[in-house]
Formats: C-alpha cells, structure tokens, sequence
C-alpha cells in the first residue's frame, strides 16, 4: 500500500470516528438529558384526562427535571394510567402522599407532570406506588368559568347603565346631588367650611407643636421636671414626707376630737368645769367667798403689821430682803400679769361655754 | 442493457392482423409505459446484483476507501459550509414568525428539530446528490463509453463489483458521516445568530436543542441518510453503468443521475417521514 493511499485510509478513519463521535456525544447527551441511562423508579398516577399528555415527557418536582413519562395507558373505565421513570437518587424527597399534575412547560409548550405536596410524616415513594393524580383544567371548563364571567359582567353593566340612567334623571340620592344646584351649593360651602376647618387644625396643630417645643427646651420647668432626675428624687421624697406630715395631722386630730369628746363629758374635772352651770355658779360663788375673804385676809394682815407686837418682825424681815437684793446682780424684772386680769379672763371663759 | 438484464419488448406475432393491430399488440400496455416498466425492472435487477455481489469476495477494500475519501473527506467542506449557512439562514427566517408570539425563546428547540429531523439529512444529500451522483454518473459514464468497463469484464475482473459495490458502499456508509457533521456545523450557525440576537449561551443553546429532540429523531436521522446514501451512490451507479454509447451518454447519465438522485431523495424523506410519524405515537 502506497503512502498516499496509507493516508487516504487514515484521513477517512478519521473522519468517520469523528463522525460516529458527534453521533455519540449527541446520543449520550440526549440520554442524560432525558434521564434515559440513570437508575430509576416508575410510579404511576391515574388521571380522567391526560391533556395531549405524551410519553417521553418531562416530570418535574419543586422545579427540578427528575425524570420522563415512560407510557401511558387508557385504565378502568375512561381513565388514564400514566407511568413515570424518576430518578432514584431524588426519591427520599417523594413522598407516598405527594400529589401529580398535569401542567405544561409553557403556554403554547409540550405538557408534562408536575409532582408537589407530600409530608415529612409519609414515607418515601417506592417501586410501582401509585400517587395522587390532580386532575388538570381543561380547556372547556375555562371557557365554562369564563362564560359564567361574561353573565356576571353583562348583569353588572346592566346595573350600572340602570344607576346612571337615575343619577342622570336627577333620582336619589346621589342623583340629587349631581342635578340639585342647591345641594350643590351646600356641599361646595360644607367642602369650603371643611377646608376652613382643615386650616384651623393646621394653625392648631402648628401652636400645639410650638408648645410642646417649649416643653421640650432645655432649662424650662416642664422639660426640667420630665427630664430631670434630681428633682424628680426629691419631690418623691417631699411627697413621702407630706405623707407621713398628713398621717401625723391626722393622728393628732384624732387625739384632738379624743379630747374635745372628753371634754365635752360631764365625768372629769375639766368637763364639769366646763360643762356643769350648776358647779360653775357655785365656783363662782366660792370665788366671790374668796375674794371678799382676800380683802378681808389684806385688811387683817395690814392691822397685824400695825400692831406693835409683830411690827418687829415686819421691819427684820424687810431689812434682810433689802440687804438680799443688793448682794445680788441686778435681773430684769418679770412682767407678771395682775392677779385681777387673770381673774378677769377666767370669768370670760366661763361666761363664754355657758 | 440486453445483456445485463436479459429484459426485452414482448414482441407479438403479426401475420393475421393488419398493421395497426400488430403495433398495438406489440407491447404488453404501451410502448411508453413498457419501457417505464422495464427501465423499473432493470433498477430492481441493478439493486439485486449489488446485494448479491457486496457479501462475498474478492472485497475491494481499497477502492471503497479510495472512494469512501473521495465522497467523504472530499465533500465536507462544501457541505459543512453549506450546512453552516443553512443554519443561520433557517434562525435568522424563523425569528420574526417565533417573535410574533414573543417565543424566540423556543428558537432553539424550532432549530434542533428542523435540523436534525430533516434539514441534516436533506441537505447532506442533495448536496451529495449534485456532488458525488453526478461524479459517479459521469466516471462510469464515460468508462463505458470508452469501453473500459467491457475490458474489465475481458480480463476477468469483475466491474461491477469493483465500479458499484464499492461506490454504493462508500456512499451509504458516508452520507450518515456527512449528515452528523451537517447537523452539527448547522446547529452552531443556528446558534451564532441566536447568541448575537438572544444572548443565549452555548450550554443553554445546546439543552434546549436537546430538549426538543428524542432518540426517534437521532436514528431517523442516521436510518434516512443511510437509505440516502444509498441512493446516491446507486443512482450515480446505474445511471454511469447504464449510460448510452457516444460522449453525449456521458453529460446524459451524469445529469439524469442528479436529477433522478435527488426526485428519489424527496421521495423517500416523504415516506420515511410518514413511517417515522407512525412510529412516533407508539
């Protein structure tokens, strides 16, 4: 074989193991893909109706790709049996309660299976389990849905038009209000009495947020007292102290009205001093006995300093006072109250509670 | 033609009848239609050889290489570039019809399918068929005109199996080789235009062209451009192998075998397309 020839047969192996490659590389990428060469469970799900549903179709769970719709089979009565090939490796997040369905991978897009639900308190999917099938919105049953929206919508433009038709003519309420130029009148100074008073709470609330700024300078007496920790100790501990000021007021008035009470009573001496008009004009009558025995005691000393016999004694006496006092120092003199204003002010007393 | 075949006219004996019944009578329906007949009936005895002929030796290793490079490497620069162009092309076309629903999103997926459905494959042999159907046509055309082929017969080597097994065998076996590369230098054209308007990624490119795509579609594929190949070779074969005495056979059976190549391309993409279709609902 000539070299030309040898590498004729190379250019061409090559070119055909290329060949076969790109092949390769395309079946093997498509396969992984489609999940074709993974190791996988099939789980079924029956549903009323498929939607175009076709094997070879994507399942997804939260959004992931986990496998393909490997056949689906016309069941029971009208149903349809469709059986999926998932992954393995993502089967301990199905759940035996999870629920599939049909959904479609765009608007205008090939349909597929959607598996979502499922609690942690059911078990994972195994081999052959059969899920929940939620079966899909048809096409007919929109336009049904829609249709019942189109009644609903003809029967509130009826209203509607009916409403207008009144506000038009000028009936009710609101019709009133729109045609009724007096109404109108009223509403427009109602709105600019309203806007007058929208403006007073503005200046309001303007001199309110002025005051509560000078509350809140700094050295006034209302920011002191809010702000000032000091004096708020201390006119805690005055009111304590006025407290216990007023408990000691109180216990002595009550001592007081003890008193007043006792007073009052005929029992004790002072109550019958005050109280018994018997006893007093008899004390009053021994008083009067004892002035008049007084002067009479004043006139008998006078004759007994008189009389020779103890005139002596009178003089001694005198004459060691005299010297007492000026061996003494000399001390202010007291200011004593007569004897006839003191019993000038008893009669005024008694006088007084009788 | 006598000779290969051993299929002549039905001639009819004409001694008692007049002369217009002897022509009609001639021929088994008509003469046209007899000749469609018979030319079907050559192609069938043309196929038949060759797959009585390309399993047992002598096997003409050699020449099917010298032709597998011929038709093979020599073809794919004009058909990469071919197929490079007809990707951009086919995005480029398909954007405005997609951007009308707002889906140019799905023009990957469009692409992928169109591709490796049928423009690969297609495209790969009508490229072929004008390429190596009329080369072949043309070669043993003009070796039969020069006799060459009637001197191979004379000195004992077989023609046939020398001149057609090993040109149909190289032709089957690289237009499937042709077609992957078609399918892949289209898809990257496909995707410079659909990277330089959409911004799409390769990665994302080449999932979505997946996506789109199932292992039906990849052995159709490969099973149509084997059946293309096919053709393209037996075409040119016969039409060469068959081709009328004088220079004129020669430029005649290269551009019949075009011609004839690529009507049966477009017939069989339809019928393959058909049972591929079938075979798709089960």
């Amino acid at each position: 074989m000539s070299t030309s020839e040898n590498k004729r047969s190379i250019i061409v192996g090559v070119f055909v193991f290329l060949a076969i490659v790109i092949l390769l590389a395309g079946i093997f990428t498509l396969g992984g893909q489609q999940k074709r060469f993974m190791e996988s469970i099939a789980v079924r799900a029956v549903f009323d109706d498929v939607a175009g549903l076709r094997a070879g179709n994507n399942v997804w769970f939260s959004g992931v790709k986990i496998g393909t719709i490997k056949t689906i089979n016309l069941y029971g009565d009208s149903q349809v049996e469709v059986v999926m090939n998932i992954e393995q490796r993502v089967q301990e997040y199905i759940r035996k309660d999870a629920l599939a369905r049909i959904s479609s991978e765009s608007f205008i897009g090939n349909k597929n299976i959607v598996i979502d639900g499922g609690t942690q308190q059911a078990p994972p999917v195994s081999d052959g389990d059969v899920l929940k099938a939620v079966n899909p919105l048809n096409t007919d049953d929109l336009m049904e849905t829609l249709q019942k929206n189109n009644q609903n919508l003809v029967a509130i433009t009826g209203d509607f038009k009916e409403l207008s038709g009144k506000i038009v003519r000028g009936e009710g309420t609101v019709g009133a209000i729109m045609t009724d130029s007096t109404l109108a009148n009223d509403l427009r100074t109602m709105v600019a009495n309203l806007q007058q008073t929208s403006r007073s709470t503005v200046n309001a609330s303007k001199a309110l947020s002025q005051f509560t700024s000078k509350l809140n300078t700094p050295g006034g007496l209302a920011n002191e007292l809010m702000t000032d920790k000091e004096v708020f100790e201390q006119l805690k501990t005055s009111m304590a102290q006025l407290e216990e000021a007023t408990a000691s007021a109180n216990e002595i008035t009550e001592n007081l009205r003890t008193t007043t009470n006792r007073l009052n009573n005929n029992n004790n001496a002072v109550g019958v001093l005050l109280n018994d008009q018997e006893f007093a004009k008899q004390l009053q009558s021994t008083m009067q006995n004892l002035e008049t025995s007084t002067q009479k005691f004043d006139q008998n000393m006078q004759a007994l300093q008189n009389n020779f016999l103890l005139r002596g004694f009178f003089r001694k006496q005198a004459k060691e006072e005299a010297k007492r006092l000026e061996q003494q120092p000399v001390q202010p003199v007291q200011q004593v109250q007569p004897q006839d204003t003191i019993r000038q002010q008893r009669q005024d007393t008694l006088q007084q509670k009788q | 033609m006598k000779g290969l075949t051993g299929f002549q006219p039905v001639e009819m004996d004409s001694s008692n009848k007049n002369t217009e019944n002897t022509r009609s009578r001639r021929y088994v329906i008509s003469k046209r239609l007899d000749r469609i007949f018979l030319e079907l009936g050559h192609v069938f005895a043309f196929i038949a050889r060759f797959f009585k002929e390309v399993w047992f030796p002598p096997y003409e290793i050699k020449e099917v290489i010298n032709q597998c490079y011929e038709i093979g490497v020599r073809s794919l620069p004009l058909i990469s570039l071919t197929g490079f162009i007809i990707g951009i092309v086919f995005t480029n076309q398909s954007r405005p019809s997609l951007a009308d629903f707002g889906a140019t999103a799905l023009l990957p997926a469009l692409i992928s399918v169109a591709i490796v459905r049928a423009m690969g494959p297609l495209v790969t042999a009508l490229i072929a068929a004008g390429r190596v159907a009329s080369g072949i046509g043309a070669e043993l055309g003009s070796m039969r005109v020069t006799e060459q082929i009637d001197a191979m017969e004379v000195s004992a080597t077989n023609p046939f199996k020398f001149l057609v097994v090993s040109r149909v065998l190289a032709s089957t076996l690289m237009i499937p080789a042709l077609t992957m590369y078609t399918t892949l230098v289209s898809l990257l054209g496909g995707y410079l235009n659909v990277h330089q308007n959409e911004q799409t990624t390769l990665i994302t490119f080449f999932y979505q062209v997946f996506e789109a795509i199932t292992f039906l579609d990849i052995a159709a594929s490969s099973v149509k451009s084997v059946i293309f190949g096919f053709t393209i070779g037996m075409v040119g074969c016969y039409k060469g192998y068959n081709s009328s005495k004088g220079t004129e056979g020669v430029g005649k059976a290269a551009n019949s075998s075009v011609v004839t190549a690529m009507f049966l391309i477009f017939i069989e993409e339809l019928l393959i397309m058909q049972v591929i279709n079938a075979l798709r609902v089960f």
